[in-house]
């Protein structure tokens, strides 16, 4: 399974979105996402990963798109 | 030093009241190990900084919402320690929700860090202090007990924690561990600053004190490490208020500190 379709499942299952909705551009607000939602889903993607996003990393991304290639980056980096 | 020779486990210290309650046991003598969850950095320097106090400092990641993850902080604990004579459950967490507006998530979440984690901490911990006995402290928070802006998620779950601080102090008692909690008002944290943002931007007014200022993470720790040293051992399951006198008069401070 690639980056893009672990970070997919892991958002939508704590979002409770359908995996449709989610566009590279979808941005936290049309997921609903709320701060908890935020927070599960660095946990989840930090331990599914083994990296850190680092709080004012993640405030900075602005929508599912960048949150993906930021977490690809971070995993190749580590590699 | 009040706590030579000491291992100390605090929850959640690689910022804010929990690093400062980790650098305060170790200018006090105590071995630390440092739990975090997202924050390795400052895990990492919360142990170089307590090593500089010349004790010895370990990190442990560990979530504590997973029980599974709590015996593995536990059984790495054990095989590297063998015992444990300090617990500090700090580690806390929550949504800013109204009671109408919060949901089973949000209320699962705070319960489970905020309670449920200082339960299962608290269990393996005796078990590791054995027949030495040991100390066991909580931080709660005034929310536990006074209404606060779309903090019932968290103010709840601190209640249940410091009941279950006063059943484990009864309960634990015959077993040589001491089991207290201190309560802070308002204190000069990153954390704050996630709830005044959602409650959007209103500084609450207790954030100013009789005593003339905030609370500061140092202040928490200093009661802590009370609460850690045998001056403490006829303290049982008793909440300790740090608050400069804020509860006392709390309608009579503003912004501008009276």
């Amino acid at each position: 399974m690639s980056v893009e379709d672990t970070i997919k499942g892991i958002v939508t299952k704590i979002v409770r979105c359908d995996e449709k909705i989610l566009t590279p551009e979808s941005t936290w607000q049309d997921l609903k996402a709320d701060s908890l939602d935020m927070v599960q889903i660095l946990i989840a993607i930090e331990e599914k990963f083994d990296i850190e996003v680092p709080d004012e990393d993640a405030q900075e991304i602005k929508n599912f798109g960048e949150f993906v290639a930021y977490v690809e980056g971070r995993v190749a980096k580590k590699s | 030093m009040r706590l030579k020779g000491k291992i100390a486990l605090v929850t959640g210290s690689s910022r804010g009241i929990g690093r400062a309650i980790a650098l305060k046991l170790a200018a006090e003598g105590a071995d630390i190990i440092v739990n975090f969850l997202r924050h390795r950095q400052g895990a990492e320097e919360t142990a170089r900084d307590a090593e500089k106090l010349g004790v010895s400092a370990q990190i442990i990641k560990a979530n504590l919402v997973e029980p599974d993850k709590i015996d593995a902080m536990f059984e790495t604990i054990a095989s590297k320690y063998g015992r444990l004579d300090i617990l500090v459950n700090n580690a806390a967490s929550g949504v800013a929700r109204s009671a109408l507006d919060l949901d089973t998530r949000g209320w699962e979440w705070a319960m489970d860090i905020n309670a449920r984690a200082f339960l299962l901490c608290a269990q393996r911990a005796v078990k590791l202090m054995g027949e030495r006995g040991g100390k066991i402290v909580s931080v709660s928070s005034l929310g536990s007990f006074f209404v606060l802006p779309d903090y019932v998620a968290v103010g709840v779950s601190k209640a249940a924690l410091e009941a279950l601080t006063r059943y484990l102090a009864v309960e634990l008692a015959p077993k040589g561990i001491c089991v207290n909690a201190v309560a802070a008002s308002a204190v000069q944290t990153e954390a704050i600053k996630f709830f005044t943002k959602e409650a959007e931007g209103q500084m609450p007014s207790w954030q100013m004190t009789p005593a003339g200022r905030m609370v500061t993470p140092e202040d928490v720790a200093n009661a802590v490490a009370f609460l850690c040293s045998e001056e403490a051992f006829m303290i049982r399951g008793r909440t300790i208020i740090i608050d400069g006198g804020t509860s006392l008069a709390p309608f009579s401070f503003t912004d501008e500190g009276g």
